[in-house]
């Protein structure tokens, strides 16, 4: 240890980079080499031998959805959660038993494997099913198809109305909540703040939506990815992301950045919360229609429409004040609240699965939850004080506004 | 699990088409390469799953097949319910895994069978397995075949980690050897043993199972089996009023021979001895509840669902018989004799119906003249047995089924062929 050198209390001096003589990485390294020697031993010596009472765990089986591409044929999605590999042996159809195949041909799925399984089953519209898997130990697995009808799958022709739906649903709503902006120029700074707190009730409003919808696709997201946690993670990390953003702009203004202090960034913020919002949204009515759940009948889209239009204000009204934005941000605060619905209905009709749909509500739910901090900060005003009875009066009906509109669009 | 590998399933496509352009070159004017051309179809729909799959995975189900029915075969070598259907333990012959003899002792025949009780698993459809408590490691337990007036001694050894009895379904005398827990030595413990003696009486074809509790456990874990009790001819000439539902004063000369001869048909030495273009099945009625919840996943004759299926069909009129799978095979000429047990747990009843044929049932088989004539469809609640004679001689050759004629007892396994020939 020529590095060490005895002082006179009894300490030793070490030179700066190295502890114990060692280079740094090492140090960093050393828990985690030990770690591993440890689970090396444990694997071995398996010291717990002695608490194991021969008790196998349980196999652990999600049905996550069902598809039926025609009138002879059920699609079962299905994940295997458990510890264990598991083996299909047997599909019954309605308490019978019935011919299958499994996607990649081996009917054993290893642990977090997911696969499909076939059933040339000539089902009747309306009549429910129930699809069980028998697996090789005998436990079963049920599924209950309540009034089945033929998902339309993905064609080019159903892409095209999604996306004709998508712009109807998203786009449309916002850019004619967006042509608010004029109007709330020519408001009162009370009033616009009393606009700006509306807008946040409404984000608000749809936080509680998400999370309700969220909650209600947890039970079917497959076990093994914790989706009551995956959902908190959602929401902790799309807040910390926008408000890292956020922070950023905050520190750019601060040092005398004209763009970043204007209201532009907020306004961005909440098109791109919205847009994470409506992807969800989209993801819903996707794979709503995918699974033949659902007539996108006219009635729906006026509400869906009345529904967003009051995004629009939300988004411009952090920009009322000052100079008017180029006209190309106003185009793109549509595209970016607006438009996820198309990209959301596709991905919702082609691939839906509970647990990305947990996942992009999570999201949804996190972003608009800084937004609505971030926009409750903007309408403080002069006074410091968000928490005016206009604001509030303003804040209530924003979530009246949601919840009534919200009557119209159940998906 | 294995599933088909390449090889086995070349062979397989192979033995189906061949088989096919067979079927279809005695049946109908059809070319040879337009059915070939048919099945390569067929074949690359399911490689490509296109066969009505829009995900495009290729989850490939067997698409020359038609959707009813257990998938796959068995793979479990243990047990053939093929070979159960015509196996007797006579204390002369019989199983391997049943040690028997038989000898005479104070004037009366002796039966002497070895019974140990075994946990093990069995394959009851195709890739499932169901933990069984069982006579002799198999479900149903060893059929014994003994004449009325015998001795049938059954050394029992309890190598299960539950404990068990035997009680016989048969006219017993001593309470002792009645085979429940609140008599004679009660419920065995694992590692004990006991020799349960039993007087073969009445004739007919009876039951027994363990009566250890809980009972329904017991008996639907698969310890239970069938005792056939052969008619003695010549019993039966000295007290054939005692064979027939009629007053002794009906009983004529002609009655008593025709009583006699029904008797020697009867009786498993007379029909080893003799031609008589007969043959006899021993189907034991089953269900098996794999998931707990009181009701049955499975039901079978002889444990395994679909054993006596066809291996394959098209669900056009089309079929091949599995390597596992295959329907009973019958000669047109020989007389068919069903020994029929109901050992169902959890359903009141059970039923057996066969399809173009009408069949003379003989309840418990305790008579020598049918309690039902011309019928084609008979119930058994549990416990209940029978005998039943099928005469196809009339019949052209091809496939008969039989089933239980609950639906729902079918299509989850209790649906069999004659295929006759």
């Amino acid at each position: 240890m020529s590095d060490e050198r005895s002082e006179p209390n009894g300490g030793v001096t070490v030179e700066e980079g190295q502890t114990f003589g060692l280079p740094r990485w090492v140090l960093a390294l050393l828990p985690v080499v030990l770690l591993a020697i440890v689970l090396g031993l444990f694997l071995v010596g398996n010291p717990f031998a002695a608490l194991g009472t021969g008790g196998e765990p349980l196999p652990d089986v999600t049905i996550s959805y069902t598809t039926l591409p025609d009138q002879g044929t059920i699609l079962v999605h299905v994940t295997n959660n458990g510890p264990n590999a598991v083996t299909v042996s047997q599909v019954l159809v309605n308490d019978a038993y019935w011919n299958f195949g499994v996607s990649g041909g081996d009917r054993t799925l290893a642990p977090l494997e997911s696969a499909t399984i076939e059933i040339p089953y000539r089902w009747n519209p309306g009549w429910d099913l129930d699809v069980t898997l028998v697996l090789s130990d005998g436990p079963t697995v049920s599924h209950t198809i309540v009034a089945p009808s033929t998902s339309p799958g993905v064609t080019g022709t159903i892409l095209g109305t999604l996306a004709v739906v998508g712009l109807f649903v998203g786009i449309i709503p916002v850019a004619l909540g967006i042509l608010w902006f004029p109007y709330l120029r020519s408001l009162s700074e009370h009033w616009l703040h009393a606009v700006i707190v509306f807008a946040a009730g409404v984000l608000a409003f749809l936080a509680f939506d998400a999370t309700f919808d969220a909650i209600e696709l947890l039970e079917r997201v497959p076990g093994a990815f914790e989706g009551s946690l995956l959902f908190v993670l959602g929401v902790v990390g799309a807040f910390f992301a926008v408000q890292a953003i956020s922070s950023w702009r905050e520190q750019k203004a601060a040092a005398g950045s004209e763009r970043a202090s204007s209201g532009l960034w907020v306004a961005y913020l909440v098109a791109i919360s919205i847009g994470l919002h409506n992807l969800a949204e989209g993801l819903a009515i996707g794979s709503a229609f995918a699974l033949g759940r659902v007539a996108l009948g006219t009635f729906l889209v006026i509400g869906f429409m009345i529904h967003n239009v009051t995004e629009g204000p939300a988004i411009v009204g952090p920009v009322a004040r000052g100079e008017r934005p180029a006209l190309k941000h106003f185009v793109a605060f549509g595209v970016l609240a607006g438009g996820p619905v198309i990209p959301g209905a596709w991905i919702g009709s082609y691939a839906f699965s509970p647990t990305l749909g947990t996942f992009f509500l999570a999201i949804g739910v996190g972003a608009i939850l800084q937004v609505v901090w971030e926009l409750t900060k903007m309408a403080q005003g002069d006074t410091g004080r968000a928490a005016t009875p206009l604001n509030l009066g303003a804040f209530l009906v924003g979530f009246v506004f949601m919840y009534v509109t919200g009557l119209f669009v159940t998906v | 699990m294995p599933s088909l590998d390449y090889t086995r399933a070349a062979d397989y496509t192979e033995a189906l088409e061949a088989r096919l352009v067979d079927h279809l070159d005695t049946a109908f004017p059809v070319s040879r390469r337009s059915v070939l051309g048919g099945l390569g179809l067929a074949g690359s729909a399911a490689l490509t799953g296109l066969g009505g799959s829009a995900m495009g995975q290729g989850a490939g189900s067997d698409d020359d097949d038609s959707g009813f029915g257990a998938r796959g075969e068995y793979e479990n070598t243990r047990f053939d319910p093929h070979e159960f259907l015509t196996q007797f333990n006579t204390g002369r012959d019989g199983q391997d895994n049943v040690p028997q003899r038989v000898f005479e002792e104070n004037g009366q025949t002796v039966r002497e069978f070895e019974f140990t009780a075994v946990d093990t698993a069995v394959e009851i459809a195709p890739g499932v397995e169901f933990s069984a408590w069982t006579y002799n490691g198999q479900v149903p337990g060893p059929t014994l075949r003994v004449t009325e007036g015998d001795l049938v001694r059954i050394r029992f050894t309890n190598g299960s980690s539950n404990p068990h009895t035997i009680h016989p379904h048969l006219r017993n005398l001593r309470p002792e050897m009645d085979g429940i827990p609140q008599n004679g030595p009660g419920e065995l413990d694992t590692g004990e043993s006991f020799t349960y003696e039993w007087q073969a009486n009445p004739m007919g074809v009876h039951l027994y199972h363990c009566h250890s509790s809980p009972l329904k456990e017991h008996v639907h874990r698969g310890l239970y089996g069938a005792i056939i009790v052969d008619p003695d001819p010549e019993r039966v000439r000295e007290h054939p009023e005692e064979y027939v539902p009629y007053h002794p004063s009906q009983i004529t000369d002609a009655l008593r021979e025709d009583l006699v001869e029904t008797a020697k048909r009867r009786n498993y030495e007379f029909i080893q001895r003799n031609d008589y273009d007969l043959n006899e099945l021993v189907m034991v009625m089953n269900g098996f509840d794999t998931n707990f919840d009181v009701d049955n996943e499975v039901y079978a004759v002889n444990t395994r669902a679909f054993a006596y299926g066809v291996g394959r069909t098209d669900g056009n009129g089309n079929w091949q018989a599995g390597e596992t799978k295959r329907p009973i095979q019958i000669d047109r000429n020989d007389r068919q004799r069903i020994y029929l047990v109901n050992a169902t747990e959890f359903d009141p009843i059970n039923s057996l119906h066969t399809h173009s044929q009408f069949y003379d049932y003989y309840d418990h088989g305790t008579t020598l003249t049918p309690t039902h004539q011309t019928i084609d469809t008979v119930m058994q609640c549990q416990a209940q047995r029978g005998i039943l004679e099928l005469d196809y001689s009339n019949h052209e050759p091809g496939l008969y089924m039989f089933h239980a004629h609950q639906s729902e007892f079918a299509e989850l396994g209790w649906m069999s062929f004659f295929e006759v020939v």
